[in-house]
């Protein structure tokens, strides 16, 4: 059953520059789709196109096969949420408060239970809620971004490369969070230079190259990395031909 | 016949006054993208310097304690006035161009009601609500009044704006107006290639207001007088208003510029007195306000280039 | 040192506290510096002055207890924040929304600079450059110890401020719409994708500065005088309070108004009245060169 369809999406930050050059896929509800690429392929480009923050965009977005036509801050509302790489938390706002930034698209009588639920998954939050989020470590700052984007329950979940920046015990404690989201039947797309670990959870894989899709199947065969290096060397050699 | 010359001479002596000005805000907002809240205050520094610079020692303003004049010569004294506002607006520029673009706005709105509180205030310095009066002339045989005067008036103003545009131009079309421009459409890259960026900007803010403080100092010496009245907002507002109407970062189009906000000024000057009654004359001299308000505001909505865009300098680079 | 010149200063520094409350809100909310702020305090003060005097027609113009102003201006005071808070959004709709869109913060400075002088002019021409009061009642001074005296006008004045400063706290922390407002401050970008409308939060934001400028502007007529310029001269004195307290700061914008305020009055004595807008522009310059962040803010 597909949750997220995207269809065709030429986009960019100026006019007549495209980044991402006509890209298809669609997610499932469970499903985790990692897209792969060289440096500059468009992978953050087209994960922010679909949350709606890039100023040139071309293209449908279907949700439950419904066409979505929200401006970007009703995407959270519609059931999709977008977790950025940077700057992902309120820095200057305590934890609970980021939680309350999250919990404020609900109705009122759900938001304090979906917070509590919140702090249940993720205690290492729950142990000081007061503190400001900028004095997190980036391990817990990754934490708090994805716990905020959960509390309303979307659908489908736009992560960032969460793993930039984090040590690589960090990272597989951050991935099996994340696969266990999935596992609750949320649509993950899951956008990472870290191909190993995004491969370990996901179910198949979208690889970029330029703008458009190089390769799109299930996540198994690419894990011994010799498909993959294909894929990515034949884009510096069209390149180089070109 | 004679009156309307020498109304006409007038004029166009007041629009040139102007258009000094103005071509120092294009150097500053033009090409360096620095916005400038203060030219009230740099004009007024450049009037109040050169006056007290030239004015004889014996003369000086009607306020007691007055400390009176150095009695240099004219020339002297637009000397100082340029240096003055040069200096005045570098120490502006290093205090607030590290930070983010509109605290160099504050910081100049700042120096601008400073500096009219100085002015108004520092009586045994600047005359305090007297001003100073008995600036000399630079051609002070010419007996003033008269159609002769006024044509000389305007062909003294016509020489230094000329010699201001030409400095002005030589500089801002060569390497400095280059990094200048490169610095304005993308720091970094320029920073990359070695231009230090906060240098360029002080160099920038100093340059421009040299060219507001000669405008003040020109303008006070050929009116002999000068008070904290002709230094406040609506100055700064009308060399705006010149500058945004006639083109931004092109010193042709700031001519265009004076010459029409001038023009429109005087127009609606004339237009309330006729119109409204004389118990209304304050009345009148606000409205006249928010007519240039209106003007730049629709401006800014309609034409954020200007009415002359500066299409010949920046096809130079670009191309 | 005269304790009384101190108490002045306090009383300044309250209403400056209130001024730069909004003004350093919008600051951080809509990113540009507002030279409209100061001419919002003088709409205030005007709205307040047209709604009491109709209103005294009816409920009879005396004083409620020891306080010059009575039900007219209390009820005039309301009405007077929410048509400074549709000005701003007025202004906002005719003009700035339009050049956000463009995305020149500097271009913003500019119009509202233009703005201000258009504001203060059409006030001047509606009301004359007379000044005006709220009443002519004269208040005598209380002596309240230390050879300190207030009227009880500038007593309420004081303990209203401090008043709408707190209030306005817990709206900051304890609101969804003051969460929103302080996110959107620290990261747009981040505030929409965490579902926050940004156009609803400009709007509030524009309504809250309007209204706490017209709040302090009617203080400020209450206390002193109601002039075209009365607004546009605690400009300078507002910024370098924003900034000193850093900007995007609630308790910053009141502790910075409070020390401008108290460090303007206790210069009186040694340079005089007429040099205020000086101490404020050397504080100011201070501040940009030692601590440019301001004493509450954080780097940006």
């Amino acid at each position: 059953m597909t949750t997220l369809a995207v269809e065709n999406i030429v986009a960019g930050y100026e006019k007549g520059l495209p980044i991402v050059r006509g890209v298809s896929f669609a997610v499932a509800a469970g499903e985790i789709v990692t897209l792969l690429g060289p440096n500059g392929a468009g992978k953050s480009t087209l994960a922010k196109a679909v949350a709606g923050l890039v100023p040139e965009r071309e293209g449908d977005i279907l949700l439950d096969g419904a066409r979505v036509t929200v401006p970007a801050h009703a995407l959270v509302r519609a059931g999709i949420a977008f977790v950025p790489q940077t700057e992902n938390v309120f820095a200057r706002m305590t934890i609970r408060e980021n939680l309350e930034i999250g919990a404020a698209v609900l109705p009122r009588p759900r938001r304090a239970g979906r917070i509590a639920a919140l702090l249940e998954t993720f205690p290492a939050l729950a142990t000081r809620p007061t503190l400001p989020a900028g004095r997190l470590s980036g391990g817990q700052r990754q934490m708090l971004a994805i716990a905020r984007a959960l509390i309303p329950e979307p659908r489908v979940r736009l992560l960032d490369e969460p793993s930039a920046g984090l040590s690589p015990a960090l990272v597989s404690g951050v991935f099996s969070d994340i696969a266990a989201i999935a596992a609750k039947g949320v649509a993950v797309v899951l956008v990472e230079q870290n191909v190993a670990a995004a491969l370990g959870i996901a179910h198949r894989a979208l690889v970029l190259v330029e703008g458009r899709v190089a390769h799109d199947g299930p996540a198994a065969p690419l894990r011994d990395g010799k498909l993959l290096a294909r894929l990515f060397l034949g884009h510096v050699e069209g390149a180089e031909a070109a | 016949m004679t009156g309307t010359l020498s109304y006409l001479a007038f004029f166009l002596t007041e629009v040139l006054v102007n258009f000094i000005a103005v071509l120092g805000l294009n150097v500053q907002w033009g090409f360096a993208g620095l916005f400038n809240v203060g030219v009230a205050g740099f004009v007024g520094i450049g009037a109040y310097v050169s006056a007290l610079l030239t004015v004889p020692p014996w003369h000086g303003a009607p306020g007691p304690g007055h400390v009176g004049g150095l009695g240099l010569p004219v020339l002297v004294g637009w000397a100082g006035a340029v240096l003055a506002s040069a200096a005045s607006a570098a120490v502006v520029g290093v205090a607030t161009l590290r930070l983010r673009a509109d605290y160099l706005a504050i910081g100049t709105f700042g120096i601008a009601v400073a500096l009219h509180e100085l002015a108004a205030n520092a009586q045994g310095l600047t005359g305090g609500p007297f001003g100073i009066a008995f600036i000399p002339h630079l051609l002070a045989a010419v007996p003033p009044g008269g159609l002769a005067r006024g044509l000389l008036d305007l062909a003294i103003t016509a020489l230094a704006a000329g010699a201001a545009w030409l400095v002005i131009d030589r500089i801002t079309a060569g390497p400095f107006g280059r990094a200048l421009r490169a610095l304005a459409q993308d720091e970094a890259a320029a920073a990359s290639l070695g231009c230090d960026p906060r240098r360029l900007r002080i160099q920038a803010m100093a340059l421009g207001a040299a060219a507001m403080g000669l405008a003040g100092a020109v303008q006070a010496s050929l009116i002999g007088y000068i008070a904290p009245g002709n230094f406040v907002p609506i100055l700064t507002f009308q060399v705006w208003a010149m500058l945004v109407v006639g083109g931004v970062g092109s010193h042709r189009g700031a001519l265009f510029g004076a010459f029409a906000i001038w023009g429109l000024w005087s127009a609606a000057g004339s237009l309330f007195a006729a119109i409204l009654p004389p118990s209304m004359a304050t009345g009148g001299a606000s409205l006249r306000i928010v007519a240039i308000g209106v003007t730049i505001a629709i401006s800014l909505l309609w034409r954020p280039r200007g009415l002359s865009p500066p299409g010949r300098i920046v096809s130079r680079f670009l191309r | 040192m005269n304790p009384q010149f101190l108490a002045d200063g306090i009383l300044t520094g309250a209403l400056l506290g209130l001024g730069g409350v909004g003004l350093t809100l919008a600051y951080s909310i809509l990113r540009f510096a507002n030279f409209v702020h100061g001419d919002f305090l003088t709409v205030g003060a005007y709205a307040a002055l047209v709604v009491a005097g109709a209103l005294s027609q009816f409920l009879g113009g005396s004083g409620i207890g020891p306080f010059s102003f009575g039900w007219p201006l209390i009820i005039a005071l309301p009405v007077a924040m929410a048509a400074t808070g549709a000005l701003a959004l007025l202004l906002d709709w005719l003009l700035f929304r339009r050049l956000r869109r463009r995305g020149e913060e500097i271009v913003l400075v500019m119009a509202s600079f233009g703005a201000s002088l258009a504001v203060r002019s059409l006030i001047e021409f509606a009301f004359t450059p007379e000044p005006k009061y709220y009443s002519h009642d004269l208040q005598i001074a209380m002596p309240l110890g230390f050879s300190v005296r207030a009227t009880p006008d500038q007593l309420a004045v004081v303990v209203l401020a401090g008043v709408a400063g707190i209030a306005l706290h817990i709206l900051l922390t304890r609101t969804a719409m003051g969460r929103a407002m302080r996110a959107v401050a620290e990261n747009p970008a981040l505030a929409r994708v965490a579902g926050i409308d940004p156009a609803r939060v400009v709007r509030a934001t524009w309504w809250l500065g309007g209204g706490l400028a017209a709040l302090a502007g009617v203080f400020l007529g209450l206390t002193v005088q109601i002039r075209p310029y009365m607004g546009f001269d605690l400009l300078l004195p507002l910024f370098a309070g924003v900034i000193l307290g850093g900007v995007g700061s609630v308790p910053g914008a009141l502790a910075g108004g409070m020390i401008v305020g108290v460090a303007e009055a206790l210069a009186v004595p040694f340079i005089g009245a007429a040099w205020r807008g000086g101490v404020a522009f050397l504080l100011l310059l201070a501040v940009l060169l030692v601590r440019p962040q301001g004493l509450f803010g954080m780097e940006r």
